[in-house]
Formats: structure tokens, C-alpha cells, sequence
């Protein structure tokens, strides 16, 4: 019962007053920004970044994790009572969860949502416990050749998830490897691509180009928009438990959903927005209510909601095992370990389990607060929804501001960021989507290092990578990946997913 | 598309290919490559064995330029006219240009200036990228933030950001 162990050990770690308090600021932080549509996840754990320096690296993550999963509870908020996504991955939810809000049904909506999000919460938590572990020790008899051929497979197939272009986010990932490779050469002392900048030959840091492209990139594409009308469906939430019949119908739809969602999750490119979406397409096909999608069906807000939250749960995985993100938030985490000088790898779980179980049942905790912070304080979030984005945006671009100041507490940093931001705006309107640009900066520094270390080992020849069994085979699932997505009929069908 | 009218016959094909996304994309990845293999000239290469300081940069240099041709010619190859950037796009630049400058001016000031006057500063040039603030409610905004910030930063966290300008 070693995991019974572990998980007691977490629980010692997360219950601590200053752990359940990062937590709950994870939550409540992660709502409000879920409420609030214009700023998602990305921007504000960038902004939050800096201010994990000084924390206890554990009490950061907490907290920072929180930000992620709470913002897929908040996000369905606004779906729900404004028809208008406060996250991409409540993109969905909008459909139905509005239709049943203008029928009267708001309140057993959010509750579907908040409940069917806790227990896919907690079943995706069960699952990193249990599989995490294992993976892991793959991962540490990985060697330098694996390892790289595992960040190609990684960085490809976030690609082909992703929706968009694949040759322009393969280049943006190349772009994010030049980036990462600003700064100081770590094994032969050189300095490279610094324009003679001081600032710049300890590199660029993760917190500051996720701020300026996510952040102020954010900022400048919602001014450039026509501004939006919001109509609050602002009929008091009288009833806010589901009737028998809704509980029925949702709750097979929030299991399929979640077992889905911790699918997707763990894929590279995948997490909260792809699960939702594949969710609410799966319970579309297989609903024999399935006329009544679109007009207010409750599998339509249980499948999803409970889809991207496993999903962003499950996304956890493959970082805290194998050091590999899958999605540009999980990229930040990764930069948010490397800030505290710990490496992310297989090597975390046997040399901070502290860490490790801690964050994980501080998970637990986090989805049992949300619930409590969703559903009886409705009303405050729906108060906040009437702050209009003028405002906003300006308290956004005042933390951006701070928040790159205090990485290093230079105002070259600054400027760099509102380089990015601009950079950013660019990236959005060429439709180059600028999340695999953060994959290939955070995993840059380490595929050169491992492919160093394998040329090392090989003396020098590149075939090394194919005949190492475990290389060959990652390899060739990241060529497959690309072959399938170059194939003509896949490709449609790709783009009909996405459009959907 | 208010680009490329009134010019000559010639420039307003050409333009009107020129706006592509794709076309763009393609164009800015090949700028960047380039930029980065001249930046790298001099880098030595190394062997495969010995990696020197330039030998991943270049390589990753040629793959960009690579895939920036790529996109270019998806770009062209598109059917005429195929989501072209709309003048709304070009015409954005007053968010671009006063988002940065609050930025500049902030990240300049305020070591010199402390906390207090450079988000005074931050706000007022930041307000201006948006239509629709009155300066009565960008005071306040900036009022409030001032307080926010100074609550979180300097009481709860303790950092060492200088509060008022230095004489």
C-alpha cells in the first residue's frame, strides 16, 4: 500500500495552513480569471510566475496548478449566464449550457458543470497517483538518445493537436528553439544570438516571453476588437439543484466525459480545450436525445465540463514524470521548477516526493474548494462579469508590467516583454498559434543538451537515434504522426473536428 | 481593403498578394532565419561530435528557412484573395503603439521614479490605446491600482521596488 503511503504524506504537505492557503488562492485566482473573458491561463500564470520565486517551490506549484484547473470551473460560468466563453475550453459549453440558462435552468446548469467538474477532478487525480509512479520509471531508464527522440515525438504531436496550420506551428516551434537558445552557450561558453545586450546573455527567461506574447500579446488583439455587447441572462438563479431527470441524463455523460478527458489530457497538444470539444462531439453522436443538443441538452454541459477538467488535470502527467510539457501551460510549470533550480524529470517523484504527493493531493483539496466557490458564491461572480474590459485591461498591463520587472528586477526586461507583446499580436494575426512557440523555447536548452550527450555517447554519429530500440520507436511514431496529418482525407477530417 | 488603392496598376496585385496571412507568415520566418544566419556567421560550428557554439543555431536556422518557403508558397499558391489581412488589422496600430509605449516608459522609470509616479505614468499613456476612457475614471483606476499594487508587492511581499522617486 505504498500509494496509501504516499498519498498520506501528500495530504501532511497540503494541509498545512500555508499550502491550503496557496491553494485557495490558486482556486479563487483561477475563477476569477475563468469568469473574466480576455484573460486566460496562460497570461496570468505567466504574470504569477515571478511572484513563485519567492515561494516555496511546492506552495508555487500549489498555487499555480489551482490557477489552471480553477479557471475551467470559472470559465463555464460565463458560458453559461453570457453565452460567451470565459475560456476556450468553455467554447462549448456555451451551446447548450446558455440555451438552458435562457429556459430558466441557469442554476442547474452551473451545478451540472461545478459537479460534474469535481468528480472528474477527482478521478483524474486518482489517476496521476496511480500512473504516475510507473511512468516515471520509464522515464529514468530513458537515455540521452531516448530522451531526445522523446521531446521530437513530444513537440510534433502537440502540433498535429493542435488546430491551425501544422508546417506554421512546426515552425513556430523552431522559432521558440531559437529563442531558447538566446544567451549563453552553457557547454562551450559562447555567447549567441545577444545583439551585444548584457541583459541578454543570461538568456531570455520563460516568465518574460510568456508575459509579453500571452499578456500584452492578449491585451493589444482585444483592443484591436469591436468591443463586445454583453447581455447577462440576469433572471435570478432561484434553483440551483438539478432535477432528477437532469441527474440522471448527466451523469453518464460526465463518466464518458471524463474518461476521455483523462485520455486527451495526457496526449502532447492535448488538455482542457481539445477534451472539451471531442467530449461534446461524443455525446452529440451518442445521445438519444440528440435532437435536443443545441437547445439546452444537460449531457451538453456535463460531458465537456467534465472533459476539460480531466483533461487539464491529466496534462500533469506527462510533466511531473517524464519533464515533457504538453501544453504551453504545462510549459510554464516546467520553467516555474527550473526558476528553483529543479530539474524536471523522472528524477522528481524519488528526489522531492514531498513535492510531488503534495501537489497532488493539494489538487484533491483545490477541486473540493472550487465546488464551494462556484456554487454558493455564484452571485459574486456574476458581479464581476459586469467590469468592463477598459478597466481590465489596465490592471492586466500594470501586473504585466510588475510581475517582468520583478523576474530579475530589470527594466531591460520590461522592454523585452513589450517586444514579445507586439511579437505576440503578430503571431494571432498571421493565425500562428504562439503555444508551440513556448513548448520548443522551454524544451530548446534540453534537446541540445541531449543531443550533445547522445553525439557523445555515439561519437559522433546520428544513427545512434535509430538504433536504439526505444529512439527508433519514438521516432517513428513522430514521422507517422506527420505523414497522417500530410494524408489528405485525415486532414479534412481534422479540420471538420476543429471547425466543429 | 483600403491598402494599395490608388496606386499604380502593377503594385496592387502584387499588394493584394502581399497581405495574405500565409504569405506574411512565410515571409517573416524567412526574415527571421536569415537574420539568424547572419547573426551565427562567425559561431563555430564544431563537429557532430564536438558541438560548437554554432552548430545547433545554424541547423535550426536552415530548418526555419525551410518551412518559412513552405508557407510561403502555401501562401501563394491559395486561391486570389484567400483571407487577406483586413484594413481593420493595419488600421489597429493605436492599441500596438501605446500598449508598448506605457510599457517603454514604465520599465524606464521606474527605478528612477519608484512605484508610484511610473504607474501614473503606465496608466495614463496605457489608457490612451483604449476609446472610451474618461480621464476621471483612469484616475481612479490608477488610484486604485496604485494602492493594489503597494498592498501586494511591497507590504505582502516585501520586494525591494523603490516606492517614490529618488532625488
Amino acid at each position: 500500500m505504498e500509494l496509501l503511503h504516499n498519498l498520506a504524506v501528500g495530504f501532511g504537505i497540503a494541509l498545512t495552513p500555508a499550502n491550503l492557503f496557496f491553494a485557495l488562492a490558486g482556486a479563487l485566482i483561477g475563477t476569477l480569471i475563468g469568469v473574466l473573458p480576455g484573460i486566460g491561463p496562460i497570461a496570468t500564470i505567466a504574470m504569477l510566475l515571478p511572484l513563485t520565486f519567492h515561494l516555496e517551490p511546492t506552495s508555487g506549484l500549489i498555487m499555480l496548478a489551482g490557477i489552471f484547473y480553477g479557471a475551467q470551473y470559472g470559465g463555464s460560468t460565463t458560458a453559461i449566464l453570457v453565452n460567451l466563453p470565459g475560456e476556450t475550453s468553455s467554447v462549448v459549453t456555451c451551446i447548450d449550457g446558455h440555451q438552458m440558462a435562457r429556459q430558466g435552468r441557469a442554476g442547474a446548469a452551473l451545478a451540472v458543470a461545478a459537479l460534474g467538474s469535481f468528480f472528474a477532478g477527482c478521478v483524474s487525480t486518482t489517476l496521476i497517483a496511480t500512473f504516475a509512479p510507473p511512468l516515471a520509471k520509464v522515464g529514468q531508464s530513458f537515455g540521452a538518445p531516448e530522451y531526445f527522440s522523446l521531446m521530437v515525438l513530444g513537440l510534433i504531436a502537440a502540433v498535429v493537436l493542435a488546430h491551425g496550420s501544422v508546417v506554421k506551428a512546426i515552425a513556430m516551434i523552431v522559432l521558440g528553439l531559437l529563442v531558447g537558445l538566446v544567451g549563453t552557450d552553457g557547454n562551450t561558453g559562447g555567447t549567441r544570438f545577444t545583439f551585444g545586450i548584457t541583459e541578454l546573455t543570461d538568456g531570455i527567461d520563460v516568465a518574460t516571453l510568456a508575459i509579453g506574447i500571452f499578456g500584452i500579446g492578449e491585451i493589444i488583439t482585444n483592443l484591436t476588437q469591436p468591443r463586445e455587447t454583453r447581455s447577462l441572462a440576469a433572471q435570478k438563479i432561484t434553483r440551483l439543484w438539478p432535477t432528477r431527470e437532469d441527474f440522471e441524463r448527466a451523469w453518464p455523460a460526465a463518466l464518458r466525459g471524463t474518461a476521455l478527458g483523462s485520455v486527451l489530457g495526457v496526449l502532447p497538444g492535448g488538455g482542457a480545450t481539445l477534451s472539451a470539444f471531442a467530449a461534446y462531439a461524443l455525446e452529440k453522436r451518442w445521445s438519444k436525445n440528440s435532437s435536443q443538443f443545441g437547445h439546452g441538452a444537460v449531457e451538453g454541459v456535463a460531458g465537456p465540463e467534465s472533459a476539460n477538467n480531466a483533461g487539464a488535470q491529466t496534462s500533469f502527467i506527462p510533466m511531473l514524470t517524464l519533464g515533457i510539457p504538453g501544453n504551453a501551460v504545462m510549459a510554464l510549470m516546467i520553467g516555474a521548477l527550473t526558476i528553483h533550480g529543479i530539474q524536471p524529470g523522472p528524477q522528481i517523484m524519488s528526489e522531492r516526493p514531498g513535492m510531488f504527493w503534495g501537489m497532488i493531493a493539494s489538487m484533491w483539496i483545490g477541486n473540493l474548494m472550487l465546488v464551494i466557490i462556484n456554487l454558493p458564491l455564484i452571485g459574486i461572480w456574476v458581479q464581476l462579469l459586469k467590469v468592463p474590459y477598459r478597466f481590465l485591461y489596465l490592471a492586466i498591463l500594470l501586473f504585466c508590467g510588475i510581475g517582468v520587472y520583478t523576474v530579475s528586477n530589470s527594466p531591460a526586461a520590461v522592454l523585452l516583454a513589450a517586444f514579445f507583446g507586439v511579437l505576440g499580436y503578430v503571431f494571432t494575426r498571421l493565425e500562428c498559434e504562439a503555444a508551440p512557440l513556448i513548448l520548443g523555447f522551454v524544451l530548446g536548452p534540453l534537446m541540445e543538451e541531449n543531443l550533445r550527450r547522445a553525439m557523445r555517447i555515439s561519437s559522433g554519429d546520428p544513427a545512434i537515434f535509430l538504433e536504439r530500440p526505444i529512439s527508433l520507436g519514438l521516432l517513428i511514431a513522430a514521422f507517422a504522426l506527420c505523414v497522417l496529418v500530410a494524408l489528405p482525407a485525415i486532414r479534412s477530417k481534422r479540420e471538420e473536428a476543429f471547425q466543429e | 481593403m483600403s491598402l494599395g488603392e490608388g496606386q499604380s496598376n502593377l503594385l496592387v496585385p502584387f499588394l493584394r498578394v502581399l497581405v495574405r496571412r500565409d504569405v506574411l507568415a512565410g515571409l517573416l520566418f524567412i526574415a527571421v532565419a536569415a537574420l539568424g544566419l547572419w547573426l551565427s556567421r562567425d559561431y563555430p560550428i564544431g563537429t557532430a561530435l564536438r558541438m560548437g557554439t554554432g552548430y545547433v543555431p545554424r541547423l535550426l536556422c536552415w530548418l526555419l528557412l525551410g518551412l518559412g518557403v513552405i508557407v510561403l508558397v502555401q501562401g501563394l499558391r491559395e486561391a486570389q484573395d484567400a483571407r487577406p489581412l483586413s484594413a481593420d488589422d493595419i488600421s489597429a496600430l493605436r492599441p500596438v503603439i501605446f500598449v508598448t509605449a506605457s510599457l517603454v516608459i514604465f520599465g524606464l522609470s521606474i527605478e528612477r521614479l519608484g512605484l508610484v509616479v511610473s504607474i501614473l505614468l503606465l496608466i495614463g499613456v496605457g489608457a490612451v490605446a483604449a476609446r472610451g476612457l474618461r480621464p476621471l475614471e483612469t484616475l481612479a483606476a490608477a488610484l486604485v491600482l496604485i494602492a493594489l499594487s503597494w498592498g501586494i508587492f511591497i507590504l505582502g511581499l516585501g520586494l525591494t521596488i523603490p516606492v517614490w522617486p529618488e532625488w
